[in-house]
């Protein structure tokens, strides 16, 4: 199999045609212990890398385990966010659903700030409609936005792209996480809840279900 | 492995939509494990020669971890920083959020500390779902013999019972903390949790969210922990070795900060391993669906400081590894495509097993056919077919709507899974066993919890898809409660590492190389030595961050 050569932070590297990013990071005896996670899946969102394919002059946001390596690629691992101080709610503190709009501005302010750059759209690995995610939050129509969320790994990308620091994967996620915090009561779920609380589904020990076939 | 048959071959043999003749065979479930499980044969244990366990049985590769020294030795660790706090959570998936959010709610003041970043883990690559018995038809009682017998009978029926009783609760504990499930028909009051059958179950017992149930999960799972002011997280900051006192409990532990470089002992009232499997130690030379830090880290520690181990011998193999192509070999296809209905094929174009039967006996099926010539070979890849498009005729729309990773993964594989099966192998994907607990999570160690993968018992010898990420939140809840609890007690006089120099006496007497040093933190090809690295600091290299040591 065919090798190729490309950089990653500054570092030129051969790998085969068809690895991932991260495999030919390794490939080529580099040490790698953060910006990586799940190793390929690509739901871990902690190997950002921004790219450029040889003969672009864009640079993209990508995931390094999903991206495969080209010839005269250049690659550069984007370091993971700490924690911010930024958008700090308590879930079980939201009271009102019919203050949902109000509980959300308060929250996440800067939301109705969104300037329709489409920053977040072009970061976004996954190919998700981030803005139009957080335009939708904003006008109340949260089924939608959590729809355009449904997918999102968490890598933060559309954070970093964000220039009104909207931060729209955290207010997807505060939009999802209060809709089925808030409206998810499941009816086989409930009854079951009610007959463990009424002492109705005691564990037999001795049933002969329990023992090892003889 | 005999050569199987051509992948051209078997292709043209391959007809999506047909009915495939099913292989006769009169094998018991007992002769094919014993013939073609991992688990059995020759090579497949030895016995641990010291420690607690002495003389009982060990994987053979994690036994040399197991019996190892430690990474770091009183030199170390003189003058390094000394920070205090109740409740030592080590490990950043499922299971060690739970403990978190549980024991800060408890008001106990948490630092969490996990190898990489919050959440990667085994949790958020979890896709099949989640198991509670929730359905009419469906009783804690049938999901307690399920779990025994799927685990043949080597579970503890106590914590089994505690488990599956716990269920429905972590599902509305979950639901509370905003995570989403599948409902039968879409309406959230009212409607029914969807529940789907998981291979080796008598009800329909999984519960799910999409085909990505552990990224729904984690993504709330860390943005509820990264919120709780009680929690201090610490990202990129293994344990390298834990901390007793004179008496021999668990007092803390020595955290490398790989930013830093610098070692940090954490003085606490109770320490919680939450560090899950064994995946990347690559047991048997088997590729792993595992996570990059699933190195055996939390095992390794405490069976060190004294914590007593079981079934070191029972590894999960999950039957449906890609094979093909191989920069992708070991990623997982989920239960998932086998509960919707999914066939397995082999290169005659033959079903040869029930795909619905537990993980251990679908595995091992897998692996005879590849032994006994009836695998297909592609580019130096071995495996069977995994027939979606067969699953996609009959079920029109099954793939966009309830298989979304499957599909995905079919791209990243080069082909639409609509049209062309998946070629699978088994993939080492789950340790049965590990240290032992009680119904709170504590181990023989005083002062020391374990929970999750990185414990054994609940289980048995075979995990039932589905029951892991019940078993995290379940025991993540409990132990962190009981640490928080126990947290009220006076913290230990004295915090050191007199275990470490009674095991290098262990060692010595026994025979056992010395150099040989464990946990080993990352896989052996992240090329990275931990004296190295610490020895870096004040380096030329010492600013270098990102990406890049």
């Amino acid at each position: 199999m065919g090798l190729v050569r490309l950089s990653i932070e500054g570092h030129q590297v051969q790998a085969p045609a068809n690895c991932s990013i991260l495999q030919a990071f390794l490939y080529a005896g580099e040490t790698l212990v953060e910006g990586v996670g799940c190793m390929g899946q690509g739901v871990c969102g902690s190997c950002r890398v921004m790219v450029r394919h040889s003969g672009e002059q864009e640079v993209k946001t990508a995931l390094g385990c999903e991206t495969l390596v080209e010839a005269g690629m250049q690659v550069a691992f984007l370091d993971y966010f700490t924690v911010s101080s930024r958008h700090r709610y308590r879930l079980d503190e939201i009271g009102d659903s019919w203050q949902a709009l109000r509980t959300l501005s308060e929250i996440f302010p800067e939301a109705s700030h969104c300037r329709h750059c489409s920053g977040c759209d072009r970061a976004c690995p996954k190919g998700l409609d981030v803005q139009r995610g957080v335009n939708l939050a904003v006008a109340g129509e949260l089924a939608e936005s959590s729809d355009v969320f449904d997918e999102c790994v968490m890598c933060n990308l559309c954070t970093l792209a964000c220039p009104e620091h909207i931060r729209p994967n955290h207010l997807g996620l505060f939009v999802r996480r209060m809709i089925a915090s808030q409206s998810l009561r499941p009816a086989n779920l409930m009854r079951r809840l009610q007959q463990i609380e009424r002492g109705e589904m005691k564990i037999d020990f001795d049933a002969p279900g329990a023992q090892p076939p003889r | 492995m005999p050569a199987g048959i051509p992948f051209e071959d078997a292709r043209k043999r391959y007809r999506p939509g047909a009915v495939p003749t099913v292989r006769s065979d009169d094998t018991s479930v007992d002769e094919l494990l014993k013939g073609y499980h991992p688990d059995h044969g020759l090579n497949a244990r030895v016995a641990l020669s010291i420690g607690v366990n002495q003389g009982d049985p060990c994987q053979p590769d994690l036994a040399r971890y197991l019996q190892a020294n430690a990474l770091i030795d009183d030199i170390d660790i003189a003058g390094a920083q000394v920070i205090s706090t109740d409740v030592l959570i080590i490990g950043g998936g499922g299971g060690g959020c739970a403990a978190a959010l549980i024991a800060a709610k408890q008001g106990a003041q948490v630092i969490l500390a996990t190898k990489l970043r919050l959440g990667d883990s085994n949790t958020v690559m979890a896709e099949g779902g989640i198991q509670a018995a929730v359905g009419e038809d469906d009783s804690p009682q049938l999901h307690f013999e399920d779990t025994l017998r799927a685990g043949h009978f080597c579970g503890e029926p106590e914590l089994v019972a505690q488990m599956v009783m716990d269920g429905p609760d972590v599902i509305r504990w979950l639901i509370q903390l905003g995570v989403m499930f599948d409902l039968e028909e879409g309406r959230p009051m009212g409607g029914n949790l969807l529940r789907k059958k998981p291979g080796g179950a008598s009800a329909a017992r999984i519960l799910s969210y999409r085909d990505y149930t552990g990224l729904e999960m984690m993504r709330v799972l860390r943005e509820a922990v990264d919120l709780d002011p009680a929690v201090e997280v610490w990202n990129r900051c293994p344990a390298v070795e834990l901390l007793s006192d004179e008496r021999g409990r668990c007092a803390g532990a020595v955290i490398y900060n790989l930013e830093s470089r610098t070692y940090v002992l954490v003085r606490a009232r109770a320490v919680i391993l939450a560090t899950g499997g064994a995946g990347r130690l690559h047991l048997n030379a088997f590729p792993t669906s595992n996570h990059y830090g699933a190195t055996a880290d939390g095992l390794v520690l405490a069976y060190r400081i004294g914590a007593h181990l079981r079934e070191l011998d029972s590894f999960q193999y999950h039957p449906t590894g890609i094979a093909y192509p191989a920069h992708l070999a070991g990623g997982l296809i989920s239960e998932a495509a086998r509960s919707a209905g999914a066939k397995l094929i082999n290169g005659e174009g033959e079903r040869f097993v029930d795909e619905l039967k537990p993980r251990d006996v679908v595995a091992s099926a897998i692996l005879r056919e590849c032994a006994q010539g009836r695998g297909i070979d592609r580019d130096g890849q071995t495996g069977v077919f995994l027939d979606t498009p067969t699953l996609e005729m009959e079920n029109p729309g099954i793939l966009a709507k309830r298989l979304v990773t499957l599909r995905h993964l079919a791209r990243k594989c080069g082909h639409d899974a609509a049209l062309e099966p998946f070629l699978v192998y088994p993939t080492l994907h789950y340790q049965n066993g590990g240290v032992a607990i009680d119904k709170d999570g504590a181990t023989s160690v005083p002062g020391l919890f374990c929970v999750g993968e990185v414990t054994g018992g609940i289980h048995g010898r075979n995990r039932l898809m589905g029951n892991a990420l019940l078993d995290i939140l379940s025991m993540g809840r409990r132990a962190g409660a009981k640490a928080a609890e126990s947290g009220a007690g006076a913290m230990a006089g004295r915090a050191g590492i007199g275990h470490v120099h009674a095991w290098q006496r262990q060692l010595t007497l026994a025979g056992l190389p010395l150099h040989v040093k464990a946990p080993q933190l990352f896989p052996g090809y992240a090329h990275f030595d931990l004296r190295v690295d610490a020895a870096l600091r004040r380096g030329k290299w010492g600013g270098a961050g990102g990406g890049v040591r």
